[in-house]
């Protein structure tokens, strides 16, 4: 899976938010807040990745085990397909 | 065409309805404009087809006309907040909260509360600016359909996002959190420069201005607990 193009993050209020721009945002508007595991799940689904290569990226990266970081991972990618932010 | 002073900008409007000079006419002004706005047949008619009620064209044309302004006040580093926003002893408190909430009804108590201490700068739609370190409401002639705006500049106090609930109750919150409220209240630019643009302006005013989530009833304690809760800050 990938996320669409069409949308970038910044930094508000030390939270980073990302918005939609230019034709992304006649289907989404609003925001999405992103934790730093967000933040990272989100700059890895710039290029076309597979749910077991985020899962893997996670546990490399923080102290959290395969079924925990899978679970969040999910939940995320739902939020995201919900918005029609991944395909 | 004719011009209006808002938030220390000169606004041309280039109207074709007379409504919209009528609507400014506390705010006329002359000079030379920093920007102009005109808004087009399509953009009139998109709104009208959008609206939830039947409206008229130069009512249409008004909604239009202010949108175009608020889309440039951050390059001005002004911006639009929905929200009421009521003065009380010199200082501003604005309430923001999802249309139908109730932002306008707890306002008019603090006016019924507070009586000449207190006033409306705008009930709706206010613009703010920065001046230093104060971060200033602005009135502008657009302020939803109570019509409580008046031509003038205060300096904000706080921002409380109200719910309504059982009980009054009011507590500090985070700028995260706040972030996360007041995006549905501002005017969200789709280009990347007007994105940067207005999002360092939030970001400046969250920094300075203390947020707050008021839950509360239709009542006068709702006042005295949204008062006493930020008066002091």
């Amino acid at each position: 899976m990938k996320r669409k193009d069409g949308f970038i993050v910044r930094q508000i209020a030390d939270q980073n938010v990302a918005v939609a721009v230019g034709e992304a945002s006649r289907t989404f508007r609003g925001m999405i807040k992103l934790n730093d595991t967000g933040l990272m799940i989100w700059n890895l689904l710039e290029d076309d990745i597979t749910e077991n290569g985020i899962v893997a990226a996670l546990t490399e990266r923080y102290e959290v085990d395969d079924e925990t970081a899978r679970a969040d991972v999910r939940r995320f990618i739902a939020v995201l397909a919900e918005a029609g932010i991944v395909e | 065409m004719f011009c209006i002073k808002i938030a220390e900008l000169t606004v041309g409007i280039d109207n074709r309805y007379r409504h919209a000079e009528h609507l400014c006419r506390d705010y006329i002004c002359h000079g030379e404009p920093s920007f102009c706005v005109r808004v087009t047949d399509d953009e009139i008619s998109a709104e009208m087809a959008a609206a939830s009620s039947e409206v008229t064209p130069d009512y249409a044309e008004s909604i239009c006309i202010y949108r175009t302004i608020c889309k440039t006040l951050p390059e001005y580093g002004a911006f639009l907040l929905h929200a009421s926003v009521v003065e009380c002893d010199g200082l501003s408190y604005a309430f923001a909260a999802a249309s139908g909430t109730g932002k306008s009804t707890h306002t008019a108590l603090w006016l019924r509360h507070f009586g000449e201490r207190a006033r409306i700068i705008n009930g709706d739609k206010p613009i703010l600016r920065f001046d230093g370190d104060r971060v200033l409401v602005c009135g502008t002639p657009w302020c939803g359909k109570e019509g409580y705006n008046v031509n003038a500049e205060s300096p904000l106090h706080a921002l409380c996002f109200l719910e309504r609930g059982d009980k009054n109750e009011i507590a500090p919150i985070d700028s995260g959190e706040a972030v996360m409220r007041i995006f549905p209240q501002i005017l969200l630019p789709t280009d990347e420069a007007a994105v940067d643009r207005l999002f360092a302006l939030i970001d400046r005013m969250l920094r300075q201005i203390p947020c707050y989530l008021l839950r509360c009833t239709v009542s006068d304690e709702a006042v005295r607990v949204a008062y006493n809760g930020m008066k002091g800050n």
